[in-house]
């Protein structure tokens, strides 16, 4: 039976210090082949600490990852042949252009010259940038620069790539470019981690998903699934002081409310008393922020009444 | 991993971190020749004579590779913060003794022209032979891998300080072991003190140099004693990181 991608078992990190803080709560995670899995979860929730172990740069304080069949905490040197990173929040050099990196990560990875030459430029085409390869990074757009370095884990060929937070600051014509070239490597066999806390790249790009909260997996699934966890499927968001709270959740959101119900009867009832009062209103399915914030820090956190 | 992989990633560790600047940014090398030249203006300027230019530029060919060789390893942790080449780099099929190498390789690259310009002039007057040649070059590589296996250590020991403080103390080790010590000027100006000049690498290499371009009479013990101190101080500064650095974090 072929391995999955990546695997975790019981995987737990602990980091020393004055505070001890338990990054990682025995995370248990199964990532197929071919598939791209996304870690959600708020800032400080263990994405980054379960990333980094399953790259091979964090030992974990006790369990194990796996990738491709290879544990990452004794088979780093074969787990490194499979993956390739791009950490979070990382800045290019200046004076590099988008070819040096795609290129030279590619021989970095022991790509002979003209494969590495080919490589980059697929990855730089398939990241939009191949126009602008020989443009300093520094004249470079954030979303650009953001590109450049993705491309330098796309030239890599690598069987798993893993990205931490990879659209974070680009604007949404960016971030787009960015999901549409990870599609694009999803369909052509590539496994994708990613991690993010922006619930609409998770619910667009992910074929599953893990919620993770405080070092713990709170969910996992399809994203679909993951909307199905909760008893409210249909969301009505009101303008201004909703008064006929009777026996539905609402969340206050300073004037605006959001009201939870379960069926498309209740949405259209809330509709027309908001319509009574005079009070402008939208309903739709709810969304995987919905979800999210039911699951990691109940509505109580949002203003809920 | 093969040995031929590994020499192979140093030179291309050490390229990507030079080139750019070989290519796009010539006036840092015109810069490190500057700062290395800047004790030999003031020689010129107020000089006593004698042989203090060719003393003065010994030292600006040990600077060249000293100064850079020291803030290379420090500024390596503090740069690694912003742009994660290392990072990214640990989750490669890259052995840590390449890129360790690579990353102190590529300023020894960036120092090559002021080397050769200071070595030019050392040569123009008379005082570089083919021996003295090769025994230059393998103090300044002894230097090289001492300084640099210095501001390894320190990173590795202040790994998590601030990136002012790495900044502030690779200039300020780079300016009190280049410019303080006997490195620009003859160590018998120090009377009974010069045995310093053994203790400090920098100082050390330029006192080796000076005996082989008979600047400074050594005897054939002092000199093994003096080689044998830059090489094991080299070999001391490498244990203290190797005990302490790790590739990956625990």
């Amino acid at each position: 039976m072929e391995a999955d991608a990546v695997k975790s078992t019981d995987l737990r990190k602990i980091y020393d210090g004055i505070d001890e803080i338990e990054a990682l709560k025995a995370v248990n995670i199964e990532v197929g082949r071919g598939e791209l899995f996304t870690l959600l979860g708020p800032n400080g929730a263990g994405k980054t600490t379960f990333l980094r172990i399953i790259s091979t740069q964090l030992f974990p304080t006790s369990g194990d990852a796996f990738v491709l069949g290879y544990s990452a905490v004794s088979e780093a040197e074969e787990v490194r042949k499979h993956i390739a990173v791009v950490p979070q929040d990382v800045a290019t050099y200046n004076n590099f252009t988008p070819w040096e990196y795609a290129y030279y990560f590619a021989r970095l990875r022991g790509m002979a010259s003209p494969a590495a030459r080919q490589k980059a430029e697929e990855a730089l085409k398939a990241v939009d940038l191949w126009d602008l390869k020989n443009r300093m990074c520094q004249t470079l757009s954030g979303g650009e620069k953001r590109r450049a370095t993705i491309a330098s884990v796309l030239s890599s060929d690598a069987d798993v790539l893993m990205l931490d937070e990879p659209t974070s600051g680009l604007d949404a014509v960016a971030r787009r470019g960015v999901w549409s070239a990870l599609r694009d490597l999803v369909k052509s066999g590539k496994t994708i981690l990613l991690t993010t806390h922006m619930m609409e790249e998770a619910e667009m790009v992910s074929d599953r998903l893990a919620i993770v909260n405080k070092g713990d997996v709170v969910a996992c699934g399809r994203p679909d699934e993951i909307k199905g966890l909760v008893r409210e499927k249909f969301r009505v968001v009101i303008n201004g002081d909703f008064k006929q709270l009777s026996s539905f959740e609402v969340a206050k959101l300073g004037d605006r409310s959001i009201v939870y119900v379960k069926t498309q009867d209740e949405a259209i009832d809330v509709l027309k008393d908001s319509l009574k009062m005079n009070l402008r209103a939208e309903a739709s399915a709810v969304t995987l922020e919905d979800v999210f914030v039911k699951l990691v820090g109940g509505l109580n956190n949002h203003g809920n009444q | 991993m093969g040995i031929s992989k590994v020499v192979k990633d140093t030179f291309l560790i050490a390229w990507i971190k030079s080139y750019p600047d070989f290519r796009r940014n010539p006036l840092m090398l015109v810069l490190i020749a500057m700062i290395s030249s800047i004790p030999l203006f003031f020689m010129l300027m107020f000089s006593g004579g004698g042989n203090t230019i060719i003393h003065g530029l010994i030292g600006a060919m040990v600077s060249s590779v000293a100064f850079t060789g020291v803030m290379a390893g420090i500024q390596d942790i503090s740069w690694d913060r912003y742009v994660k080449i290392r990072e990214m780099i640990v989750a490669m099929p890259v052995h840590p003794g390449s890129y360790a190498l690579g990353i102190a390789l590529a300023p020894l690259l960036i120092s090559i022209p002021s080397l050769i310009f200071f070595g030019g002039l050392v040569a123009f007057m008379g005082f570089l032979t083919v021996e003295t040649l090769a025994w230059t070059v393998l103090a300044l590589i002894i230097v090289w891998a001492a300084m640099s296996t210095m501001g390894f250590m320190i990173s590795t020991y202040l790994f998590k300080s601030s990136m002012m403080i790495l900044n502030n103390l690779s200039n300020l080790l780079g300016i009190g072991l280049i410019f303080i010590p006997p490195v620009y000027y003859s160590e018998a100006q120090l009377g009974g003190l010069s045995w310093i000049s053994i203790v400090i690498p920098t100082s050390n290499a330029a006192g080796l140099i000076r005996s082989y371009m008979g600047l400074l009479p050594l005897s054939m013990e002092t000199t093994i004693i003096r080689w044998s101190v830059l090489i094991i101080t080299t070999v001391a500064f490498m244990a203290m990181t190797f005990i302490k650095a790790r590739w990956r974090e625990t």
